[in-house]
């Protein structure tokens, strides 16, 4: 890609963080409204480690390392970001798009990572505030535990754009984008590591979680951050991450170039 | 000529208002399904999770699974009900933005039936069906002996917690008549809170437990009338004061439209 062409993709990274600042009320709102799940499985996890010191190779502290970081991971790439895709194609200003010089998902993705920035900055504070309460978390001390750490995490942005694209781009074919999104999250929270780690699955759960993508979204920075793997191990994870992002955003170009074709607008 | 609003009239144009927002909704059939479709599965995910919990632990203070999954799929109905007969609460701040209120306020026709009517939410028929299929398999997995009274009792705890899970969807959203802004930012943080009420709230600590039994009673439409159900002592009393609660809770939300609609200003089209 020229530098040309790579900058119109920051510019629309940079408006997009714009954006995200101008609603800043209800970007705060659903932000804090999150957090109230956030305390609700604090509390929850809390009494089920009273008079326990460990459920499957988790001890409490890890515990709360293990929500924290969850919280972080899924605060990324939000409601926000996400209805802004679909919202395109349902409203049908994606015509719009379609007359532009730029490729549509690579614009979604710089605009996603824009306000990506913000979302982190906002949670980076929230989680900060919440350490402080809850003493004994233990993040990577070293150097490459922080690198892979930090890896990881910008991989786990890309693996959850590829999919949050995807469904979006199913809203092609229906003429409301709520259901599809409802249903994206509950399999992703699900199978990600989100509600509940995958080791306290039974097994043909956790072999199966294993074996698709989503476990990239939370599994894979949790485990890092949460020091529960080997170097090698860490490497190959974060390996495993850019296997699923090449493919999905191949799936997701392919699915693209069928989307459009199935396009009404009406009026103009 | 005055016009009273008799049950039977009120009865009689919620539906003539209802029929014809369905009409509407199946001109889409596909979001139809996909909307049930997905609330389904966020409901049985919930329950994953739960029995993934379970699978580890006996029980939490006492509640085991099927006690909590009850809380859980009480939660789940509720929010149902008021999708599938109630959703138009949530249309209130597009209703108020766009000045779309003038044309409720000049028909003789109250306002909040016609608000109730803004929408329907097919989900709720997702949420109604796992729900109720969780809550049936939960009765029978907990000891209880039903009789005449006892049913009774369930009917009545079960009204009134729908009641105050609308009135509360109702008062969160008369938000949108003094916060201009434009996301339902505010009603879901409100309708969060209800992720308090889907564990025993013993869990919680003092001050959110007197939250959503006093200020936002979440409470009242799961935890304290399971108590009752189930004889858990030392909360099942509490479970008594639902119907109380319920009255109470509309007529605030009630009086909340009220105000609200008398700082209304139309956006002048």
């Amino acid at each position: 890609m020229s530098v040309a062409s790579f900058k119109k993709y920051i510019t629309l990274a940079l408006c997009s963080m714009q954006n995200t600042l101008a609603y800043r009320l209800s970007f705060i709102l659903n932000f804090l409204a999150s957090f109230i799940g956030l305390i609700a499985m604090y509390c929850l996890w809390q009494a089920v480690y009273t008079g326990r010191d460990q459920l499957s190779g988790f001890t409490w502290e890890q515990m709360q390392a293990y929500l924290l970081v969850t919280f972080f991971v899924n605060s990324m790439l939000s409601y926000y970001s996400e209805s802004s895709i679909s919202g395109k194609i349902i409203d049908g200003s994606v015509m719009m798009d379609l007359l532009r010089p730029i490729q549509f998902q690579k614009a979604r993705l710089a605009e996603t990572l824009g306000s990506c920035v913000l979302e982190g900055l906002l949670s980076c504070i929230l989680i900060g505030t919440a350490a402080v309460f809850t003493l004994g978390i233990s993040l990577p001390q070293d150097g490459v535990g922080m690198l892979q750490f930090g890896i990881s995490m910008l991989s786990s942005i890309f693996v959850k754009f590829c999919i949050v694209y995807m469904s979006a781009l199913l809203c092609f074919w229906t003429t409301s984008s709520f259901g599809i999104y409802w249903a994206r999250t509950s399999i992703t929270n699900l199978l990600s590591g989100a509600l509940v780690p995958l080791t306290f699955f039974p097994g043909w759960l956790e072999s199966l979680a294993m074996a698709l993508p989503f476990q990239g979204i939370v599994n894979t920075p949790v485990r890092i951050a949460l020091g529960m793997t080997g170097r090698a191990e860490a490497w190959q994870m974060i390996g495993v991450q850019w296997i699923w992002i090449i493919l999905l955003w191949l799936l997701g170009r392919w699915l693209w170039s069928r989307a459009v074709r199935q396009i009404t607008i009406h009026g103009g | 000529m005055k016009i009273r609003n008799t049950p039977r009239r009120i009865l009689y144009l919620y539906w003539r208002l209802y029929s014809q927002q369905l009409k509407a909704m199946l001109e889409y059939s596909a979001d139809f399904y996909i909307m049930i479709g997905a609330a389904a599965l966020t409901q049985i995910t919930g329950f994953l999770f739960l029995w993934v919990v379970f699978s580890r632990i006996p029980d939490i203070q006492g509640w085991g699974l099927w006690e909590v999954a009850f809380m859980y799929a009480a939660i789940y109905v509720s929010e149902g009900v008021g999708s599938l007969f109630f959703e138009g609460t949530w249309r209130m701040l597009r209703l108020v933005n766009l000045g779309e209120l003038d044309r409720y306020l000049v028909r003789p026709v109250p306002i909040v039936l016609q608000i109730f009517c803004t929408g329907i939410g097919m989900n709720g028929i997702g949420n109604i069906l796992i729900g109720g299929t969780i809550i049936g398999i939960s009765l029978s997995h907990v000891q209880m002996d039903w009789n005449l009274s006892t049913v009774l009792m369930a009917i009545l705890l079960f009204v009134s917690a729908i009641t105050i899970r609308i009135a509360i969807n109702l008062a969160a959203n008369c938000s949108s008549f003094w916060i201009r802004s434009s996301g339902n930012a505010f009603p879901i943080m409100i309708h969060n809170l209800g992720e308090f009420a889907k564990y025993p709230i013993t869990i919680f600590s003092l001050g959110i437990q007197l939250f959503i039994s006093i200020v936002v009673p979440f409470a009242f439409v799961s935890f304290f009338p399971a108590a009752v159900l189930f004889g858990k002592e030392p909360w099942s009393w509490w479970g008594w004061l639902g119907p109380l609660v319920a009255v109470c809770a509309v007529w605030l939300s009630l009086g909340l439209l009220r105000i609200g609609l008398g700082k209304y200003e139309s956006a002048g089209n």
